[in-house]
């Protein structure tokens, strides 16, 4: 080929890599859901689980303070605060401690006779009014006077002010200038919902940000500084901490690569060229999840690169490979049977991710198939074309020959193989602790320092606990109300022994129709209640006209229709019931959320004696899906094992070949399984991952040697090639493996050990017993 | 000082009318208090005793006709009455309970600054009858609280007055512990005319 043409392949190839880059560019999206990596739920059980996990009421919860300087500034703040996000798109409700009757609207003020319990134990009747009015009058003479006056006309038995009381959260933080502070009195404390569920860190970094952004318009003082906790505070920030790290270990990582490359070829062509199919393998892996799922994940792209990592060392072999007298088609033609096993056969593990039930994972699986499959193909028909066939044969190399030299010398017992395996499976076997870790927070967890202070933080508010709910079903809204309210008094009475701090559900703030109209029936006609009034009123001062008021709004109660759910659009109490009771297919859900528990079987007799009702651990359900998730990716990967041996057994056809090729990469398998778990690590979705990349690497190491067996140069360039493939890798992951992230560790680690224990097997192991010929 | 020349009315400095009112922790003080409301045909009354303690709480306890205590603590209001369990609550709840405390807090401290920081001053009358108006600066007090006014005789405050916008008022007697002392009729301007000394003893 002329180097005209090889100029204008090359040209053309750039454009390709260009175009597909546009339109990756116009077309993909980035989604930052983690839930994406969760597993897909099978019963409505389950998918409650996840939704409250990752979409209840407590994960959009955010626990903020306000401190720093002068505790007054810090209530003004605060108050400038909670108006700024009740007005906010980011926020569904804010709450510093503040009642505002104010806030209920006018329509709703009618209902305070239907939703207040004072109408169960007692009657307007004469006696009633006459002791409310004493009271009142008590309360004219006080300093409260001014505040209470203006309400006394329409309410003057207080229902507003009791219905605005029991609203408040069970146990409150102490006030101070009107809104919450800490027990030290330092700092205010708020608490916000945000409408982005907790487990987008995107939705939540907005969040964040308008909060912060609000915060600073509001501030009355400059040293105050403004604090968030919370899931989806912690979401943001770990997101924050593994970008940031992951970016700086990835730059380190590619200067490595580029010098190892440079120090290995002597050529800054063969750079680029190498470069080549690893790029275009990208692009057409992102192009590819693009064209199936709309979005991609953050993690897809983050770990798909990583996972993809493998392509480059497919133009590696070539480049090793490469000699003067060689045509490089040549040589891709004679290299490609080895090389088509390796990537077909890394493909079809990367395949069992696609039917593990989980989106992440299927989107992962396509990327990484696509691109594995892309760049093999690409070093098979295209790279060749442009390599200069004139490269350095590295078999001439005197130190490559003696280091082959010494290696073929080795001793190989086969007999420490199978002992290194059998111990291994006894660790794993014998070993008392769980080899997984089935917690979900595993997987991105939090410093320990920021949990402590947030359940400090939630302790304080009496923010509701986040691993125990009680779970009400019913197939209408009603029957969800109702069974709330008969366990009200069983959750009063926990509360009142100490077993529970306070508790949460819809009833509170939404009596039943049935009680709702029990309430009306109970509201006096107006005559009589004009006549109560009268009598009520004759010995005291205050004037007979002036409640006139209080008999309207009675009369209205009288008329209104029980406040249903649907009526509370719009009001302060929607995202209060919203969270509280939850509509599905035509199936209601009521939740019971609880403070401060300390018995849970408490809750469990509770539960167990009502029915329809259930206790929910957040935390043994979370662990449940993933143990169950990791079963069904286990049986695909088994699936995958079994597959990827067909491929190896069809592609070299003779069983003694294909045990030695495989042998290294079971037994590393093995070896890393054990060796983590000595180490006190346990296994996460990520390990699992990182293990199928290492068995992938091990594979093509053991393909290739074993390809060379008998010929001593090609022996030499194979190791050549090896040795630059997994120098490389070892570099990238190694990096990974110092990081503070358990994320990158994990992954970091795992192919770390896995890529020097396939080099040190795949050399001793594959080759024919009888020795190499030297 | 000026209360050496009691018979001799001299022109009013507003600084050395606060000084003289100064009165060091603990300190108390019997009251009847008068309540007017538009909701009321005819003024309400209790009686009992101020006490502004060492911690500057200050501690309203109402002794008749019923019994109650509030005190007034920080930014924390706590109100205990006989035959119903303690409420608290926060000033914020009750500006005019603010107001007072500041103005209560400042003049018996004498912190003219504070007085200053929260009410515009304006002192009207002689050493001898003496008039002290604080007009709130804040729009938030302002909806809920019109005036107070202190008035009073050389050294002694007799009266204190809050005054809300819509025309309602409260008038506490300092110093008296007897409804006897006020004049038979509780109406604004016959308790108004004793508290500027008209009707003085």
């Amino acid at each position: 080929m002329s180097a005209a043409r090889r100029g204008l392949l090359l040209v053309a190839w750039i454009a390709v890599v260009a175009a597909l880059g546009w339109l990756v560019d116009r077309t993909l999206v980035v989604g930052t859901d983690l839930r994406l990596f969760l597993p897909s739920p099978r019963t409505p059980q389950e998918r409650l689980v996840l939704e409250e996990i990752g979409e209840g009421p407590a994960s959009r919860m955010l626990l903020l303070t306000i401190g720093g300087s002068d505790p007054e500034a810090a209530a003004e703040t605060s108050r400038g605060l909670v108006t700024e996000l009740r007005s906010s798109p980011e926020f569904r409700w804010a709450a510093n401690g503040e009642s505002n009757l104010d806030a209920i609207p006018e329509r709703l003020l009618a209902y305070r006779y239907l939703l207040s319990p004072t109408l169960d134990g007692t009657r307007f009747d004469e006696a009633f009014l006459r002791a409310e009015f004493a009271e009142r009058l008590r309360d004219l003479a006080s300093p409260a006077a001014a505040f209470l006056e203006p309400w006394l006309p329409r309410d003057p038995t207080l229902e507003l002010l009791k219905l605005a009381e029991s609203w408040q959260p069970g146990q409150q933080p102490q006030t101070q200038f009107d809104v919450w502070f800490d027990t030290s009195g330092r700092q205010a404390l708020l608490v916000a919902e945000t409408r982005a569920p907790g487990f987008d860190p995107q939705g939540q970094r907005a969040a964040i940000d308008a909060l912060q952004a609000a915060f600073l318009r509001v501030r009355t003082e400059p040293g105050l500084a403004l604090e968030a906790s919370g899931p989806g505070a912690f979401s943001v920030l770990m997101k924050d901490r593994t970008q940031q790290e992951a970016q700086r270990l990835g730059g380190l990582a590619t200067l490595g690569m580029i010098m190892l490359l440079l120090v290995a070829y002597r050529s800054l062509r063969v750079l680029v060229l190498g470069l080549l199919p690893l790029v275009t393998a990208g692009l057409a892996g992102l192009a590819a999840v693009s064209a199936a799922f709309g979005t991609v994940h953050g993690i897809t792209l983050a770990f798909g690169f990583t996972l993809i990592g493998v392509a480059q060392d497919y133009p590696m072999h070539l480049f090793s490979h490469q000699h003067r007298g060689l045509d490089p088609r040549d040589n891709a033609r004679a290299l490609w049977p080895t090389l088509a096993t390796g990537v077909a056969s890394t493909c079809v593990a990367y395949l069992a991710f696609l039917f593990s039930g989980v989106r992440g994972l299927a989107q992962l699986s396509v990327f990484t198939v696509t691109g594995l499959a892309v760049a093999g193909l690409t070093t098979r028909y295209l790279l060749p074309w442009l390599v200069p066939s004139h490269g350095t044969d590295v078999a001439a190399s005197g130190r490559l020959a003696r280091l082959w030299g010494r290696i073929a010398g080795l001793p190989r017992p086969t007999w420490l193989g199978a002992l290194v395996a059998l111990l291994c499976v006894g660790v794993l076997a014998l070993s008392p602790r769980p080899l997984w870790q089935d917690e979900l927070g595993g997987l991105t967890p939090v410093p320990r320092a920021l949990i402590e202070r947030d359940s400090t933080l939630r302790r304080e508010l009496g923010a509701p606990d986040v691993r125990y709910l009680l779970v009400i079903q019913h197939r209408d809204a009603q029957g969800v109300l109702e069974r709330a309210a008969a366990i009200d008094p069983q959750l009063q009475a926990l509360v009142s022994d100490g077993t529970l701090v306070g508790f949460d559900h819809a009833a509170r703030y939404l009596p039943t129709v049935e009680q709702q109209l029990r309430r009306r029936a109970a509201l006096p006609a107006p005559p009589a209640l004009e006549a109560a009034l009268a009598a009520a009123l004759g010995a005291t001062p205050f004037r007979s006209g002036a409640f006139a008021p209080f008999l309207a709004d009675v009369e209205r109660a009288r008329q209104l229709p029980p406040l249903e759910p649907g009526d509370l659009a719009g009001t302060p109490l929607e995202a209060r019931v919203g969270g509280l009771l939850l509509e599905r297919d035509g199936h209601w859900t009521g939740l019971v959320t609880l403070t401060g528990l300390r018995d849970a079987a408490a809750l469990e007799r509770i539960a167990a004696a009502s029915e329809g009702v259930a206790l929910l651990d957040l935390k043994q359900a979370s662990e449940d899906l993933v143990a169950h998730q990791r079963e069904r990716i286990l049986w695909c990967l088994a699936g995958a094992a079994v597959l990827l041996v067909l491929v190896v057994g069809v592609a070299l056809r003779d069983t003694g070949r294909v045990r030695r090729v495989l042998a290294p990469m079971a037994l590393t398998t093995l070896l890393v399984l054990a060796s983590l778990h000595v180490g006190g690590v346990s296994m996460n979705l990520f390990h699992l991952i990182a293990l199928v990349l290492a068995a992938g690497l091990g594979l093509d190491y053991a393909l290739f040697f074993e390809r060379a067996a008998d010929d001593p140069a090609e022996q030499r360039r194979t190791l050549h090639a090896v040795l630059v493939c997994s120098l490389s890798t070892l570099m990238v992951f190694a990096l990974l493996a110092l990081s503070s992230l358990p994320v990158l560790r994990a992954i970091g680690v795992t192919v770390s050990v896995g890529v020097v224990s396939n080099f040190v097997l795949a050399l001793l192991l594959t080759r024919p017993p009888r020795g190499g010929v030297s | 000082m000026l209360v050496t020349m009691p018979s001799l009315a001299t022109e009013l400095d507003t600084g050395a009318l606060l000084d003289s009112l100064v009165r060091p922790a603990p300190d108390k003080t019997l009251f009847v208090e008068v309540r007017h409301s538009a909701l009321l045909s005819e003024p309400i009354f209790v009686t009992g005793e101020l006490e502004h303690r060492t911690d500057g709480a200050l501690v309203r306890r109402v002794e008749s006709p019923y019994r109650e205590t509030t005190e007034l603590h920080d930014e924390n209001v706590r109100v205990e009455r006989e035959g119903s369990k303690p409420r608290r609550f926060s000033l914020d709840r009750a500006p005019e309970l603010r107001g007072m405390l500041a103005s209560f807090g400042a003049l018996l401290t004498g912190d003219r600054e504070a007085l200053e920081r929260n009410f515009a001053v304006t002192v009207q009358g002689d050493t001898e009858h003496w008039r002290l108006e604080l007009s709130p600066r804040d729009d938030r007090l302002k909806r809920r609280l019109a005036s107070i006014v202190v008035d009073g005789q050389q050294d002694r405050p007799r009266c204190l007055t809050l005054s809300e916008p819509d025309g309602d008022a409260s008038v506490m007697a300092l110093g008296v512990g007897d409804r006897a002392e006020l004049p038979e009729s509780l109406e604004r301007a016959s308790l108004q005319a004793w508290c500027s000394g008209e009707s003085g003893p």
